[in-house]
């Protein structure tokens, strides 16, 4: 009888403590410093829509033979009506505080994670992730 | 976001320029490169670049500045950028299903990985994007949802473009039902259908039309 042979699959669930506090770039090397040595993360959090694209930025500086990139998805909050507007009034001034702070200490800020859920993993073993408003699913082959 | 809009707002009521830059977004393959070249054949009878069923085709950013596009009877001079895709992971291996050498592909994909980072920091030079989408493909991608996340943060115009609608296939619908807040125009850029409304769309959606 044919044996079958083991496949190791390596996932870890990481808290928004873990993140919070950090600067977008200590989050993005905490983040693929994990990813590229194999592992799938689950975050208790989202990224900011800036630092989502400082992701991708900094997996395209680190993709070479063996690491071609990331798969990622992520699950926000919606928010509607009142609640909405009182997002954007509300990044609008993150932002604005963002600014000033950079501008005069000339340190990136450090920032919170948005309520949500996270998933990152490697290309090379995410092969597909479907996508509903409220939910994905994740196919992973080693 | 807040911020960005009153920034905007200051620059375009006093006129401090006076053409937009457009920036043609996406993933890969959903024929930015051939919308560009749509763009550019109408109004200047040139076309832009080359595009490509081979994914990364258009590795640096490519632009034509000073087009003079008309609709309706308003005019504006845009810019045209047209960004290589973005993606979230190249392969040199995928390039080699398509007839390319070994050397050839990992070249190619260290230019296309380039081109990603080149075409986000380009975001922040542009005045209204246009952000394609595949129509025959499922929207809810997170590059998708990534770039309209960024751009609605930083106050930018955004029109969503279904393409591909002369394919059997095509559902613009589904793009309509995943992102219903931003303007889409369903168009085939390769066949040239419904693109007036397009230039339309620009016009209205970027302040500086006279």
């Amino acid at each position: 009888m044919k044996k079958k042979s083991k496949i190791k699959l390596k996932m870890d669930f990481v808290s928004s403590v873990a993140l919070d506090g950090k600067t977008g770039q200590k989050k993005i090397n905490f983040i693929l410093n994990r990813v590229k040595d194999g592992s799938i993360l689950v975050v208790n959090g989202v990224l900011t829509p800036d630092e989502e694209m400082d992701l991708i930025k900094e997996t395209m500086r680190r993709v070479d033979d063996g690491f071609p990139g990331i798969e990622v998805c992520s699950l926000k909050k919606q928010l509607k009506g009142w609640k909405q507007f009182f997002d954007a009034f509300s990044n609008g001034r993150e932002k604005l505080s963002t600014s000033i702070w950079t501008g005069i200490t000339g340190k990136p800020p450090k920032t919170k994670l948005k309520t949500g859920i996270t998933l990152i993993g490697p290309a090379k073993i995410i092969k597909d992730i479907k996508k509903n408003p409220d939910s994905f699913s994740v196919l992973a082959e080693t | 976001m807040v911020f960005d809009r009153l920034v905007n707002w200051f620059r375009n009521f006093f006129r401090l320029r006076q053409d937009i830059s457009l920036g043609i977004y996406g993933c890969t393959n959903v024929g930015k490169t051939t919308l560009a070249n749509k763009i550019c054949m109408d109004w200047t009878g040139e076309e832009m670049g080359k595009a490509s069923r081979i994914p990364h085709e258009t590795r640096f950013v490519q632009k034509k500045e000073k087009v003079l596009i008309e609709s309706n009877g308003k005019k504006i001079n845009i810019n045209i950028l047209d960004m290589p895709g973005i993606a979230t992971k190249i392969d040199y291996r995928k390039f080699l299903k398509y007839g390319i050498k070994k050397k050839a592909a990992k070249v190619r994909a260290k230019e296309a990985t380039k081109g990603v980072v080149e075409a986000i920091k380009w975001l922040d030079h542009v005045d209204t994007v246009l952000a394609v989408m595949d129509a025959t493909k499922d929207p809810l991608t997170q590059v998708n949802i990534t770039l309209l996340g960024n751009l609605e943060a930083k106050g930018i115009p955004v029109i969503l473009v279904a393409n591909k609608t002369d394919l059997k296939k095509a559902k613009p619908q589904s793009i309509k039902e995943a992102f219903p807040q931003y303007p889409l125009v369903e168009v085939s850029a390769l066949k040239g259908t419904n693109i007036n409304n397009l230039y339309e769309a620009i016009i209205r959606n970027s302040r500086k039309a006279k």
